[in-house]
């Protein structure tokens, strides 16, 4: 039973960072490898918020979500604005360079130190009982809960709001999107602020949950097979490559050796994109040059 | 015809880096300031600064100042060994000091022994080639935890605290030292009458340690012993009390540690180690917090006894260097140090050609109390022999 | 070469000649006598970057060849750095192998693994492509950790010096001269063949597959060549670093490397030789140059660890600054200073060829 709650809590967690890196795939096809330190900014924002307004954790919370919202707006018009038309390659080195930078300033400004937001939020993270003697922690709950919602506000927004449709087309073909009226800079300035709304809230449970500190930038990154083994542009895709990779990691964690578990989401991925190139629930594109 | 402008850089480089007259006393330490792993060591590199700069006030060592030279390798081989590098050619360091994770130790080494320029270690773990009986004649060791003896520390307290049998799970962190220490203490650990029932090596960026902590739940251990870098101690240990597990458990006391104990706030929680925690407020942590005061400090002053225990040795070892100094004078002096620490460990270090540790290692554990509402140590100075 | 006043080439001989003009052949032979004069007067640290950059430039030519050339995004490049390291590293201490016998044995143990490397090229493309590359990288370096932490190697594999008929090398200027012949040769091996059948094969391949095939290259064969050979010389630059180095360890091989490698050869200029290698002396430099400026920069005083976090950033921010304004790479500035000097005093080609 426990099993089973450790898996589900693990493929909240892969989904609800993969689904940044889906939304800015899917509507720029830039692969943003600064997602990670984009979940480490969100933490420390909520760090420094809940630090300012002791008294207040809702306030502090709602207060980093916006302010994570407006560090993404602001990536994208200050930065990837100008790498739009550029080498798909050479935006994704800039979204690294973009990472070592916000590495660096989250030293900068915060140090190094080891933080815990829940104490300076001033709430507590008990374990709930479920049925069968499984265990939950709080947070953990909530992360899975905020999942949940992020994803069927996604679906929702995409499906049937009007940026939403927007941002599907231009994600599909931007100079038709372009040519119809649609403001190409304003839906990709949106897929930024969302998508590092999501990194951020990702990145606050975490810590919330644990603890904060520089190693929040690899978990962003073990969260990528699970974006790709989905498909890079699908979000369904992404919550079912979560599970997958999420089962595969929890089994072998329990059965067989915990070591495999940083090597093995890769061979998953490698035998799904041997078989179906473009992701589970990928579409198929036309990439061909570098 | 191309390249003149990688020429012109080049020249550019090589011209601006004008020797240094030789006026001080100057050490090279190489630490993980930045990157991944600062969070433990770059309290160690802050204090040592520290350190340094009230021995400058004080009027330096044979009225020379000593110059520390800090590096920031950001936990990566390639960089220590380049600091370490620019340390001897560069710098003209006499003395090479490393804070940094274990997988630089290598590379700094590697080019010590090129140069034949002693090497302390000073914060982290201490490497088998320090101990005795045929230690490397150029590492010298002055950090506390050291993976043999904490085991058998923290095995033969185990097996005074409890009546009952032990079963013991183990914790690492999936690094090779921490897991070479996990895998002596199972070794060991029969000797004592205690069974090792589960051992988890978890990798260190990890999203969510329940599901390590579920399967060391599920071996049933009454005993978990963890060694390894402070987060995975504890966080493995949270995890562990939210699955509702009601065992003890004791893990080596980082630089964190008395901070840490106090925040987790769980009286089965012991922490052991060679430091004298801040509680104890001898005369040398007033020192300390007096150095503080005047300096902007980024991490907090109970972190930094490590580091400050380390300034000692270097103040010492440079105290018997004559000037003007070099790397053979100071390798002389280094080799038969004797330092008094003052109380932050319970015996001086004392150095020897066929020892680079310490002949005694001495420990304390600490625990939380919920009545006193205060970390408190539960057992004084023990002491294990280094043999 | 471009020439502004026409190409001027009639027979076959005088295309097959690298350097044509007098120009070109005093400028290589000035440059070349600087860069064997270079390390008797220059300090040790100075003889140390460039030994750095030397590596450095090997690793980034072979990725220029996979990625600039035959158009195959590679992000494992450390992963195959590990190979070559991690097999002299086991074959010196398992059977005190000597330096001839580890280096052609990285380099068949790298052209191994570049086929495996190669495999998903054939049915993978872009990102999906850099990230399966991405994926044989992480096994790599769990096997190499797997190797140092059964043998008791905690800290690293350490090497001996190499030593060649009797003459070790030990020190930082001998190591000049036999880094300076790998980078020299890495380069007239790449140069030579670009120009030949295989080079010109992956240039098609890299513009369009189909069309390639349709040309009659076998494009299957043609990549894997081109991710074995690339991956052969990767390991070759492994093997040399851990020598130069003297140790072996998995975290000297970390993801960060593999992105370093990738911003020298996009930040060189995708698809040109001068651009590896001028990629990779900007990488190589660049935190020394910012540690440099900081330094004298009145920031010192702080106790704390904040330069570091400051060199750190400004590192970041250099990196993005660059791919802002200069995303064709420096190639694209050396072409334009070039172009500046052969048209003048015309602003402007007045035809455009491209080179």
């Amino acid at each position: 039973m426990q099993l089973a709650v450790n898996i589900v809590v693990l493929a909240a967690i892969y989904a609800l960072i993969s689904c940044g890196y889906v939304l800015i795939y899917r509507v720029s096809r830039v692969l943003n490898l600064a997602h990670g330190e984009l979940m480490l900014v969100g933490a420390y924002l909520l760090y420094s918020t809940a630090s300012l307004l002791g008294g207040n954790p809702l306030t502090a919370v709602a207060m980093a979500a916006v302010l994570g919202l407006l560090v993404g707006v602001l990536v994208y018009v200050l930065l990837m604005r100008r790498m739009t038309g550029e080498m798909v390659l050479a935006a994704v080195l800039c979204t690294i360079a973009l990472g070592v930078m916000l590495r660096g300033a989250t030293v900068l400004i915060w140090s190094a130190q080891v933080r815990h937001p829940m104490e300076a939020l001033g709430w507590s993270n008990p374990s709930l009982v479920l049925f069968g003697d499984a265990r939950i922690s709080l947070i953990s709950a909530i992360l899975i809960g905020a999942t949940a919602v992020v994803y069927a506000a996604l679906f929702g927004f995409l499906g049937f709001t009007r940026w939403g449709i927007r941002m599907r087309a231009a994600g599909q073909n931007p100079l038709l999107a372009s040519q119809r009226g649609i403001q190409l800079h304003g839906v990709y300035a949106l897929a930024w602020g969302l998508s590092t709304f999501t990194a951020g809230l990702a990145g606050m449970l975490i810590s919330l949950d644990s603890s904060l500190d520089g190693t929040m930038t690899m978990i962003g990154l073990k969260a990528f097979p699970a974006a790709l083994v989905g498909g890079l542009d699908s979000l369904a895709g992404a919550l079912i490559g979560s599970a997958i990779i999420a089962i595969a990691e929890v089994l072998l964690i329990q059965f067989v050796n915990p070591l495999l578990s940083d090597v093995v989401p890769f061979f998953v991925l490698l035998a799904v994109l041997v078989i179906r190139p473009w992701g589970l629930f990928g579409s198929k594109e036309e990439l061909d040059r570098v | 015809m191309n390249r003149w402008k990688m020429i012109a850089a080049l020249a550019a480089l090589s011209f601006t880096a004008a020797p240094w007259a030789q006026d001080a006393y100057v050490v090279g330490l190489s630490g993980a300031v930045t990157g991944p792993n600062a969070d433990t060591y770059a309290p160690g590199v802050e204090s040592v600064r520290l350190y340094i700069d009230q021995l400058n006030k004080r009027g330096g060592v044979n009225g020379k100042p000593v110059r520390l030279i800090v590096g920031d390798n950001q936990g990566e081989p390639s960089k220590a060994a380049a600091d370490a590098k620019k340390f001897i050619t560069q710098d003209n360091a006499v003395l090479l000091a490393n804070v940094s994770i274990s997988s630089t130790y290598g590379p700094m080494v590697a080019e010590a022994k090129r140069a034949r320029v002693p090497l302390l270690f000073a914060g982290g773990a201490c490497p088998a080639e320090v101990l005795p009986p045929n230690p490397d004649e150029l590492q010298f060791c002055s950090i506390g935890p050291a993976m043999k003896y904490d085991a058998e520390m923290a095995l033969r307290f185990i097996k005074e605290q409890s009546r009952e049998p032990v079963k013991l799970g183990l914790v690492a962190m999936a690094i090779p030292l921490s897991r070479a220490g996990i895998d002596y203490a199972e070794s060991l650990a029969p000797t004592f009458g205690i069974t090792p029932v589960a051992k988890e090596q978890i990798p260190p960026p990890t999203p969510d340690y329940t599901p390590y902590a579920s399967k060391l739940k599920g071996a049933d251990p009454n005993w978990v012993y963890s060694w390894g870098p402070w987060i995975t101690e504890v966080k493995t240990f949270e995890a562990l009390r939210k699955l509702g597990w009601t065992g003890r458990y004791i893990a080596a006391a980082l630089n964190p540690a008395e901070d840490e104990l106090a925040r987790v706030k769980d009286e089965l929680f012991y922490g052991f180690g060679p430091n004298a925690m801040f509680l104890e407020n001898l005369p040398v942590h007033q020192e300390m917090r007096d150095a503080a005061r005047g300096a902007k400090l980024t991490y907090p002053i109970t972190q930094m006894t490590e580091g400050w225990v380390a300034g000692m040795v270097i103040e010492q070892t440079l105290k018997k260097v004559a000037w003007p100094p070099t790397p053979e004078k100071v390798l002389a002096a280094i080799g038969t140090l004797k330092v008094d620490t003052k109380g932050l460990r319970g015996g001086p270090i004392e150095w020897s050609k066929t020892n680079h540790f310490g002949s005694k290692q001495h420990y304390r554990v600490y625990r939380w109390d919920a009545k006193k509402q205060a970390v408190v140590r539960v057992q004084d100075w023990v002491t294990v022999d280094v043999k | 070469m471009p020439n502004a006043s026409g190409y001027f080439r009639t027979s076959l001989d005088q295309d097959l000649v690298l350097l044509d003009t007098r120009t070109q052949k005093v400028s290589c032979a000035v440059f070349c006598a600087l860069l064997l004069f270079v390390p008797f007067v220059a300090k040790p640290l100075f003889i140390d970057i460039a030994n750095q950059v030397f590596l450095a430039a090997i690793g980034a030519l072979a990725l220029m060849l996979v990625t600039g050339f035959a158009g195959q995004i590679s992000l494992g490049h450390a992963g195959l750095l590990a190979a070559g390291a991690f097999t002299a590293g086991i074959l010196f201490k398992e059977f005190a192998a000597p330096i001839w016998v580890t280096l052609p044995a990285s380099a068949c143990i790298g052209a191994v693994f570049g086929l495996i490397f190669g495999l998903p090229s054939l049915r993978l493309r872009g990102l999906y492509l850099a990230v399966s590359t991405l994926g044989l990288h992480f096994i790599v370096v769990y096997l190499g950790g797997e190797y140092e932490t059964r043998r008791g190697f905690s800290t690293g594999i350490p090497l001996d010096p190499p030593s060649i008929g009797g003459w070790s090398l030990d020190n930082g200027r001998a190591w000049y001269f036999v880094l300076l012949a790998f980078a020299a040769g890495a380069t007239l091996f790449s140069i030579n063949l670009l120009r030949s059948k295989t080079g010109r094969a992956w240039r098609a391949l890299r513009s369009n597959e189909t069309v390639a095939e349709a040309l009659g290259v076998h494009v299957a064969g043609h990549k894997l060549l081109a991710f074995v050979i690339s991956s052969a010389m990767t390991s070759i630059a492994g093997c040399l670093f851990a020598y130069y180095r003297s140790f072996v360890s998995v975290e000297a091989f970390s993801l960060f490397l593999s992105i370093q490698y990738v911003a020298m050869v996009i930040i060189g200029g995708l698809g040109s030789i001068l651009g590896a290698l001028l990629g990779a002396v900007f990488v190589v430099l660049l935190p020394y140059i910012v540690e440099w400026v900081t330094a004298i920069l009145p920031l010192t005083a702080s106790i704390s660890g904040l330069i570091f976090a400051i060199n750190h950033t400004v590192f970041g921010v250099v990196m993005v600054l660059f791919l802002l304004f200069e995303p064709r790479g420096l190639v694209g500035i050396w072409q334009r200073l070039q172009n500046y000097f052969l048209l003048w005093p015309f602003r402007q080609t007045p035809l455009s060829s491209e080179r």
